[in-house]
């Protein structure tokens, strides 16, 4: 799922992870979506075991050829202390077992016993009208494309919004996570912004969510790391279309639901409401399986273009582009690296020129990202031939982005008006042993270096001698 | 410069295992349970069975599971359950769920609202359990009376038909797929199907299933040709079908000693899928007994008589107006009957091949170039 996730995980220290395996839902989150396919194995197999498994069983329990795989799971298992290496003291050998904690939940959440209350309590039964699962995912999708097209409509120069607001502690979020930039009170993306808009939702709700740990770290405002990340495991776990009481959530949590649904993560009816409801951005968290399209937001007919999900971009062999989408989103993503003339109800055309793709590696934007872009939403019709997207266009834009790199800027010392030829060979060949050496002209009797604190001693002894 | 000729072009990686569907076969035949209650009472091992597929759902997103119990006297789905019991209830709906399953008594597991329970598991648990309370209620003594087995066979052609059913639903990424995909050439669907690996588990607990040789071994050849192994845990009893069938599409076959243990047993050995299976070492049945059953007493033969037109076994040569019970052809069978099956004894060829080289052109050469070809014409 989300390697991001993992990374984040993973450099967790031991209490941490201690604390956040006394959630089964938690475990379960942990388990279902982070660890690799043999690690699953590996922990169902000692689940129930009553002894500690020896290395030696588990190599044994291991085809040679999947050595490396076995490693890499051992290592992450280790890494996110699931697993426990212990030496025997009679013979030397390694023993593994579980985490006591890790265990006991994932137990807990398998059979289903304990009274954790980790699953999410629902809300009892009231008179209130019930969300229904259509409003949810507008919701969730609104302001979900209101977060990006704040990223990227500000960057394109585009007015007005495409959904809801999504909150001032969200742009700063934004802002701290350097996924926008502010340049003379104008928001403009960054390559990390663009490398967000480029993932999947999931991911992309991953990556905030982790800004957002970070973010909440930083504030100090006591919301500990634990109980924020137990709650986003839980929201994983949460049945899409039911409401869910907040009464037993911790003061953490509760706070927490606020920025969450500013983000469309959850949706709450209003500020103080009882009880809230997942949306589909906040239910997927702990699968893979698609979370809601981008697209087809302000399409009138928006079932009908199911298809634009899946791909709408036409790329020709002329740098032509023509895309099926009359979403701000898209249109706004587009225009960062084409040069857009034409619009029409369904489809924008334009151009991918030297000077559009020029203007989008300036912000910071690479080729491979506008490539993978394009590759990533080609429209069916592009898809039957492999590669995608032609590869002269690739190439291209590829070489429009190396045309910005032929100007190699080094800070350094111009070395230059030797008195003669031996000390300049001198110094050149001194210079180039220290690795120091950039550029020589042997004519003219110029050196550049990028360092020169060394050179000086030798320059200095030079000059000396000379007197 | 080279950075820019990208071979890489294409950089799509397909990465994550396969979703895999396990259908598990539970033979509930009520006779052979009682006699493992004291070790293993059903309730017991249904109980580690509903944590084993929590197991496997858990395995993977988009895993999915299928429960059919083997009864004494018919096969029937536990889950998907046939009419939809409908777990998934509203709150004010609950009474009518309850009735739905028949299972008024137990409040424990009719309650899909459980805080402490991952809500997909609550909801296949749920399932299970009802329509296995209903199975059970539904057994009259008539039933019991009948016969001692189960019906394995008719349980595996529920779980291929099954299988077969889920492979085709889930085979391209439908759920994208509209008039645009459609448009899409063949190919580019072929390219986007996410395979969906599928693997039966038995869990016998009844011996004898001679009776069933033949509608068991068609099942075992259609999974052998679909690729799905059939995993065999061994409770009691002891079949050479079963066996036969572990063996014949790659599964595990396993008898463990003490069934106490169940669960370990599920976990460690059944749970891995073909994409784990494929790194592990997996246990073997070790000596495979290959022997059949024959089509007229549904007897484990060593040797028996085979119907030249269409192969069926027989153990005896006295079929009536001596005509194949399968195919209707005449057989002959008065000389088998005169002489009974035995090997005939090797004939001493060594002389006569001693007296053919004396004709050859070179006698030294006691080469096989003789044999066929006319030397001297």
């Amino acid at each position: 799922m989300s390697s991001q996730a993992l990374e984040y995980l993973e450099q967790l220290p031991l209490q941490t992870h201690k604390k956040l395996y006394e959630q089964p839902s938690t475990v379960l989150a942990i388990f279902r979506c982070m660890l690799p396919h043999l690690a699953k194995s590996i922990v169902m197999a000692m689940l129930y075991m009553p002894m500690p498994l020896s290395s030696s069983d588990l190599d044994a329990w291991f085809r040679p050829s999947a050595s490396k795989l076995q490693k890499d799971s051992l290592y992450i298992l280790e890494k996110l202390h699931i697993l426990e290496l212990k030496q025997r003291d009679t013979s030397r050998q390694i023993e593994y077992s579980l985490a006591p904690g890790f265990s006991k939940s994932l137990r807990q959440a398998l059979e289903g016993s304990g009274t954790h209350r980790s699953f999410g309590v629902p809300a009892p039964q009231t008179g209130e009208r019930k969300v229904t699962i259509q409003e949810l995912d507008d919701y969730a999708q609104g302001q979900w494309e209101s977060l990006l097209f704040y990223m990227v409509g500000g960057t394109v120069g585009f007015q007005g919004s495409v959904g809801g607001d999504i909150g001032q502690g969200t742009k700063t979020l934004l802002e701290g996570g350097g996924f926008v930039a502010k340049n003379h009170g104008k928001i403009g993306i960054t390559r990390t912004g663009f490398m967000f808009v480029l993932q999947d939702t999931n991911a992309q709700v991953w990556s905030l969510l982790i800004e957002y740990l970070k973010y909440v770290d930083n504030l100090g405002l006591g919301m500990s790391e634990t109980d924020v990340l137990s709650f986003l495991f839980m929201l994983g776990s949460l049945e899409l279309g039911q409401d869910y009481s907040t009464a037993t959530l911790s003061p953490t949590q509760t706070i927490m639901l606020d920025d969450l649904t500013a983000f469309g993560i959850v949706y709450m009816s209003h500020k103080n409401a009882k009880t809230f409801y997942p949306t589909r951005l906040a239910t997927t968290l702990t699968s893979d399986s698609g979370a809601l399209s981008t697209t087809n937001s302000n399409d009138v007919a928006a079932p009908g273009t199911g298809a634009t999900q899946k791909g709408f971009i036409i790329v020709e062999t002329n740098y032509r582009l023509y895309a099926y989408t009359s979403s701000l989103l898209q249109i706004a993503v587009l225009s960062l690296f084409t040069k857009l003339t034409t619009r029409f109800p369904n489809l924008v055309s334009g151009k991918l020129t030297r000077a559009s793709i020029a203007r989008a590696v300036q912000t910071g934007i690479s080729s491979s990202q506008i490539i993978s872009y394009l590759d990533a939403h080609a429209h069916p019709q592009m898809q039957k031939s492999i590669p995608f997207i032609p590869p002269t266009v690739t190439d291209q834009i590829r070489l429009w982005e190396l045309e910005g790199e032929r100007v190699e800027t080094t800070n350094g010392y111009m070395i230059k008006e030797f008195s003669s030829e031996k000390e300049y060979r001198e110094i050149v060949k001194y210079a180039d042993d220290l690795g120091v050496l950039v550029w020589k002209d042997d004519s003219e009797k110029k050196l550049f270096v990028d360092r020169i604190d060394q050179l000086q001693e030798v320059l200095k002894r030079q000059a000396n001698k000379r007197r | 410069m080279n950075a820019i000729d990208g071979t890489d072009r294409h950089t799509k990686v397909d990465e994550g295992p396969p979703p895999s569907l396990l259908t598990i076969v539970l033979d509930t035949n009520p006779h052979a349970w009682a006699h493992l209650s004291s070790s293993l009472p059903l309730s017991t091992a249904l109980a580690n069975i509903l944590v084993f597929v929590n197991a496997h759902l858990a395995s993977g997103n988009a895993n999915c599971v299928a429960v059919i119990a083997a009864h004494s006297h018919k096969a029937c789905f536990l889950y998907p359950a046939p009419n939809p019991v409908s777990p998934q209830k509203d709150h004010g709906t609950a009474n009518g769920d309850v009735e739905m399953g028949g299972t008024s008594g137990r409040p424990l597991h009719s309650i899909p609202d459980n805080p402490n329970k991952y809500r997909p598991f609550s909801t296949v648990e749920t399932a299970i359990v009802n329509s296995f309370t209903k199975l059970m209620e539904e057994t009259k003594q008539s039933h019991l009376a009948s016969t001692p087995t189960t019906m394995i066979g008719g349980a595996l052609s529920l779980a291929l038909s099954f299988i077969a059913k889920t492979t085709l639903l889930h085979a391209p990424v439908t759920s994208r797929a509209d008039d645009m995909m459609a448009l899409a050439d063949s190919e580019t669907t072929k390219a986007q199907r996410v395979p969906l690996t599928s693997r039966i588990l038995i869990v016998s607990v009844s011996g004898d299933l001679a009776n069933q040789y033949i509608p068991v071994m068609n099942s075992i050849f259609a999974a052998q040709r679909k690729r799905i192994p059939i995993d065999i845990l061994k409770l009691a009893g002891d079949t050479v079908l079963l066996q036969q069938a572990s063996d014949a599409t790659g599964g595990i076959y396993m008898k463990p000693e003490k069934p106490e243990g169940l669960l370990q047993y599920l976990m460690m050995a059944f749970l891995p899928d073909a994409t784990a299976r494929a790194h592990l070492v997996m246990p073997s049945a070790g000596g495979v007994d290959f022997r059949a059953a024959c089509f007229c007493h549904r007897k484990v033969v060593d040797i028996g008589y085979v119907c030249s037109v269409c192969l069926s076994i027989f153990c005896t040569a006295q079929l009536p107006d001596n005509l194949c019970l399968t195919c209707n052809s005449y057989l002959s069978l008065r000389s088998a009957q005169m002489n009974p099956p035995a090997l005939i004894p090797k004939k001493k060829k060594k002389k006569k091949r001693a007296g053919q080289g004396t004709d050859s052109a070179t006698p030294g050469a006691n080469t096989p170039v003789g044999s066929g070809t006319p030397m001297h014409t």
